[in-house]
């Protein structure tokens, strides 16, 4: 028997086994509700791939897919490239630490939802869902940079003093590989919170090209089938997103 | 010459350097020679700029033109063999990282990465990355800890080749026998006998 975690159905056993968990979970509801029960509370997978790919033959789900991975990417970069130099200042001056990291907990701690309905009331409904995703990622990052640049190894920090390499080379031969483990860990964390609260802020603004506005028409609808294949959707893409991720910092760390 | 001129250097209640005067010449290969603890150690870091004197002065030494090896490598776990030499060198200079590695016998090793290396190996190669930092003096500390004394023989005459003017910190028999000048010290207060 292979026992390698390669092992294609060593791979494919745990996603089998929830898609027969949800099988039979639909299978007990449609024998307990009568009428359309189980396509409005929970319908079968094979209802739900159905719908998909009647969907996906729509023009309209594809610009709505790309609309909203534009805004997710968008405040992803925004968030990463805001925690990184927040954590860059909040490590070097004190009273930046002192003024600016109780604000950026504040941010972590508050419940998303009144940070999408206060944004909402600030900007348009477009922009809401980049702001958010930012504001999601960028405690995350602030969080990961800061404590990998508190924990750079001094004897290295002391050895780029002695062997006069000056700022830049610093940064990018001792600062940047030091806290790249930490970094990484963060950003693969923060683009789920970035797809999961993006597309919540899309489904309270309703931007008319995004998953989250198809999100709320089918739950308004009550088109369940139609709500399970965009939940989906938004699911594989970010799955798909965190591998890419890992997938090119695989092959980076590989190359040197 | 090197010039102490009343060095004194506390740790808390420990005293490092209590006005401590020499002179020092600054030409050939000098060892220091003392029991561990005594303060060799923190005399280079000095020299290197890398530690201040509380008081007393330090003349006829530039920290920014010293090379120090320290204690431990101190090698950087991302950069390869290669990359660690190149990394010190100036941009127009950096295809001479080969023939560091040869001075130290580490040809052939250029692809590898520092977790792959033997502790002499290691030692090797934070050597020859000192080396080509070089300046106007080399400071280097236990250069052949982990390092056969027939290949440390042969390393140390590279050394002197160099003609740059170097302090050593060693415990090991070859580098003592083989330095210009040994010095015996003991401490703490680090004293020169």
């Amino acid at each position: 028997m292979n026992h390698s975690p390669n092992n294609p159905i060593r791979k494919l056993l745990p996603p089998a086994f929830w898609l027969g968990a949800w099988q039979l979970a639909a299978f007990l509801v449609d024998r307990s509700v009568s009428g359309r029960g189980n396509e409005l509370l929970l319908p079968y997978p094979l209802t739900v791939a159905r719908r998909l790919l009647e969907l996906a033959g729509e023009g309209a789900f594809w610009g709505s897919i790309f609309a909203t991975l534009g805004r997710i990417l968008a405040g992803m970069v925004l968030g990463t490239l805001a925690g990184a130099l927040l954590a860059a200042l909040t490590c070097a001056l004190r009273w930046a630490d002192a003024l600016l990291s109780p604000a950026i907990r504040v941010v972590r701690a508050a419940p998303v939802v009144s940070f999408i309905l206060l944004v909402l009331l600030w900007t348009g409904k477009s922009t809401v869902p980049v702001v958010i995703s930012a504001l999601m990622v960028l405690p995350v990052i602030w969080g990961a940079v800061g404590q990998g640049i508190r924990s750079v190894d001094p004897k290295l920090l002391e050895l780029a003093r002695a062997y006069r390499f000056g700022r830049w080379k610093t940064l990018r031969l001792v600062y940047l590989p030091s806290l790249a483990p930490s970094f990484k860990a963060a950003a693969a964390t923060s683009l789920g919170l970035a797809w999961k609260s993006g597309v919540a802020a899309e489904v309270l603004c309703l931007p008319e090209r995004s998953i989250g506005f198809h999100i709320y028409r089918s739950r308004q609808y009550l088109e369940t089938p139609e709500l399970f294949a965009w939940t989906v959707m938004v699911v594989a893409l970010s799955l798909l997103l965190e591998g890419l991720l890992r997938r090119f910092w695989g092959g980076k760390e590989r190359g040197g | 010459m090197i010039i102490l001129d009343q060095v004194c250097l506390s740790y808390g209640e420990k005293t490092v350097m209590d006005h401590l005067s020499a002179q020092l010449p600054a030409e050939g290969i000098l060892a220091l020679k003392g029991p561990s603890g005594c303060g060799k150690t923190t005399l280079l870091r000095m020299l290197a700029g890398l530690v201040k004197p509380q008081s007393g002065a330090i003349r006829g030494c530039d920290p920014r033109k010293t090379a120090i090896l320290f204690q431990e490598d101190r090698l950087l776990p991302w950069r390869t063999v290669e990359q660690q030499i190149q990394d010190v060198l100036p941009p127009g200079r950096r295809g001479e990282a080969s023939s560091w590695l040869e001075r130290v016998e580490l040809s052939g090793e250029e692809k590898r990465w520092p977790g792959e290396l033997s502790g002499g190996m290691g030692r090797r190669l934070a050597l020859a990355r000192a080396l080509a930092l070089g300046g106007e003096l080399l400071l280097l500390d236990e250069p052949f800890a982990g390092v056969d004394p027939e290949r440390a023989a042969r390393i140390l005459e590279r050394i002197r080749a160099l003609e740059v003017p170097t302090l050593l910190v060693s415990h090991e028999e070859t580098a003592l026998r083989l330095a210009d000048r040994v010095i015996p010290v003991e401490g703490p207060p680090l004293r020169f006998l």
